[in-house]
């Protein structure tokens, strides 16, 4: 049966000025889907889920999400959905209790069931025994995990989390993951989540769009993603005194799909790695090639993000954080 | 109904949870009373003059008992008494003393051939307050003199005033109390009601109701009706510390009370209106702190609270006029030292009530949903 569509985004573009944050991207999401906005910082992923959620009404296009057009029935649109911004949102002076019961009050819940739910939801983040502390006694993670368990109080049929892991440590990270898996796998939400942390994207994702400069590059589930790169495996040579001529041997190799440079460090797409890279250093070797170092590794998210941008996700975040420091702007500031 | 009170109970709890914010709203409109009070003290007293007397004649003599009389009754001056005429206008001169009077030798001569006598009056005139009341002071000393030597048949024609007070005496500490309740009201209204919307917005916490089906009007309303809770009642201690620290007689019959109440809640809220019209879009508290001091000057002054509206110069006359502190203060002078009821500041009522629909509602049109 063709499950119905939780998102329809067509055309949707929105321009700050002369920048265009989100350049008339269009994609769907299936009811029930996990789905994921992967890209660098400053791709646009936040201003995409601001439209969706109708925080920022977009400048052409439109979206329609779980029942209605974004800019035209916000409210109804609101009381479909539940939102985890990027930003901190709970209330440091209030007990953890206490911002769920007033968030829940924000929804019109009628009083017994709102406290069925909230200790329901606190049981399920694993915040019973905190939820009559301050939130300000709370570490990051737990207040990550008391957000999201805010969110879901008036039982949305869609759950928005924008890069819910960011700022985490690994310990917290897999505790948010767990709870994510669990409420994919066990709920009938649609969630649309946005990162760019591939592995995160790779874990939780059913379906993952990869966005870079307000665009969408590529869209799929994450094995489709990496069936479009040619070759299973990739290898990656630093070679001391590359020339042509060795770029040449390895592109004739019968195994090599594709071949990247960066600087010494030659990326070669491949058939079976561990199996061929015996043959792929000899053949560098007889054009008189000095290899320093040879890793192998299966393709991941970040290798479709180097395919289709011909860059890598740290690259480009590394570009932004040194525009903001040449700006003039502490590099605190910059994430 | 449910969702504004969800608002109000959010705001009221964080204040809660914040008592020295509480504690700070109400003690510094009382620090402001005292300092006020003493730094700006509706009379002058105790300004530095140094007398000469060249003359040392009987009436030299009598011109410097009537200034004794002055520095022991009204206490307007002290007086320091020097033989060095240089030495004293250099004094006035280095700001040592505000005025140096000078009694030339022939005074006393001149007084009895009735020949115009003279006293000079050397007076730092940079300092025009002080300066005025010395003269002034200094000018009734040699008049009580000058009365004593002319006969009384020609002063038939002087006219004697006799004062009436028509209401009990208000001393200068009593008379700004009034401003002291709404210098209060304005500190409330500033760190209530917007000032909390400014801050979620500047720590990014907006988002979290903005995301939720609640309405512009709930989330105004809910932030102005918090503000209008939390500001009442420290009004309410501030006037009360206030009245008995100054004075005022504390048993208030209930229609003044009532008119108190009304006169402080309709201030209350055409402040937090009129501030979610001015910051209802700013995104960083250090807008508010600069509007603060600004606003503060621009509806306190003109207020009629430390100095009388009819004073003022037309435009700043026209500008009173659209007030609500002008018109509080108004009001509660009536009520504190008149004994007006709500009846008799019916029109200062009506102005705030008007003002503070008219505020609110543009705050709601004004106010933004999106980011």
């Amino acid at each position: 049966m063709q499950k119905s569509n939780a998102i329809e985004v067509n055309n949707i573009t929105k321009k700050f000025g002369a920048v265009t944050a989100v350049d008339s991207v269009s994609f769907n999401v299936s009811e029930g889907e996990f789905f994921g906005f992967l890209g660098p910082n400053g791709a646009g992923k936040t201003t995409l889920i601001r439209m969706l959620t109708t925080l920022l009404k977009p400048t052409s296009g439109s979206a329609i999400v779980a029942c209605c057009d974004v800019a035209r029935q916000p409210d109804a649109v609101r009381r479909e959905i539940g939102v985890v911004p990027q930003a901190m949102t709970s209330d440091l002076d209030l007990t953890g209790y206490e911002n769920m019961d007033i968030y829940g009050r924000f929804y019109g819940i009628p009083m017994k069931e709102r406290k069925e739910r909230i200790n329901y939801l606190l049981e399920m983040v694993g915040l019973t025994n905190r939820a009559n502390d301050l939130v300000a006694t709370y570490s990051g993670g737990m207040r990550r995990r008391l957000e999201i368990a805010r969110v879901l109080v008036h039982r949305p049929r869609m759950l928005f989390l924008d890069e819910p892991t960011i700022g985490l440590d690994p310990q917290s990270r897999h505790v948010v993951w767990n709870f994510l898996m669990k409420l994919r796998d066990g709920d009938s939400i649609t969630i649309f989540l946005t990162t760019h942390y591939m592995e995160e994207a790779e874990a939780l994702c059913e379906r993952i769009a990869i966005i870079d400069s307000g665009r969408i590059i590529a869209i799929g589930s994450p094995d489709e993603l990496k069936s479009q790169i040619p070759g299973k495996d990739i290898i990656t040579l630093a070679i001391g005194n590359l020339s042509e001529n060795i770029t040449n041997a390895i592109k004739g190799l019968p195994f090599v799909h594709k071949i990247n440079i960066e600087n010494n460090n030659v990326r070669i797409y491949v058939d079976s790695g561990a199996h061929n890279l015996p043959a792929l250093i000899d053949a560098v070797r007889s054009e008189g090639g000095n290899v320093a170092s040879a890793t192998i590794h299966e393709q991941s998210l970040e290798d479709v993000f180097i395919h289709y941008t011909g860059k890598t996700i740290r690259e480009e975040e590394a570009k932004k954080v040194s525009f903001l420091t040449g700006a003039g702007v502490p590099l605190k500031w910059g994430r | 109904m449910g969702r504004l009170i969800a608002v109000i109970e959010r705001d009221l709890r964080k204040f809660q949870r914040n008592p020295v914010v509480a504690a700070m709203s109400v003690l510094m409109p009382i620090l402001y009373l005292v300092i006020l009070g003493n730094s700006f003290q509706g009379k002058l007293k105790d300004l530095p003059i140094v007398v000469i007397d060249h003359d040392s004649g009987p009436y030299s003599r009598r011109v410097i008992e009537n200034l004794r009389a002055i520095e022991s009754g009204q206490k307007i001056f002290s007086i320091v008494y020097l033989k060095d005429q240089k030495m004293a206008l250099d004094g006035v001169k280095n700001g040592l003393y505000k005025a140096a009077v000078i009694i030339p030798h022939d005074f006393s001569k001149r007084v009895s051939i009735k020949k115009v006598p003279e006293i000079g009056l050397f007076v730092d005139n940079t300092d025009g307050i002080s300066s005025e009341a010395i003269r002034n002071s200094i000018e009734g000393a040699i008049r009580s003199l000058r009365q004593e030597h002319v006969s009384i048949r020609e002063k038939q024609d002087e006219i004697y005033l006799r004062g009436i007070d028509l209401y009990a005496k208000v001393d200068y500490y009593q008379s700004l109390v009034p401003g002291v309740v709404i210098m209060a009201i304005f500190l409330g209204t500033l760190t209530t009601g917007v000032f909390n919307l400014v801050m979620d917005r500047f720590l990014g916490m907006d988002e979290s109701y903005l995301l939720t089906p609640l309405s512009k009007s709930h989330i105004v309303g809910g932030l102005i009706i918090s503000g209008l809770s939390i500001t009442t009642i420290i009004a309410a201690l501030v006037l009360t510390v206030s009245m008995l620290i100054t004075g005022i007689p504390l048993s208030k019959g209930f229609e003044q009370c009532a008119a108190i109440f009304l006169v402080v809640t309709l201030t209350t809220l055409s402040l937090l209106s009129l501030m979610f019209v001015i910051l209802g879009r700013v995104n960083h508290p250090r807008i508010v702190g600069i509007l603060s001091g600004f606003l503060n000057v621009i509806l306190f002054f003109p207020s009629g609270a430390v100095y009388p509206i009819a004073s003022f110069p037309d435009w700043l006359k026209a500008f009173a006029k659209v007030n609500p502190e002008a018109y509080a203060v108004d009001a509660l002078k009536a009520i504190l030292f008149k004994g007006a009821n709500i009846l008799t500041i019916l029109e200062d009522i009506a102005f705030l009530f008007i003002f503070t629909f008219a505020m609110t509602t543009i705050a709601i049109i004004t106010f933004k949903r999106t980011l």
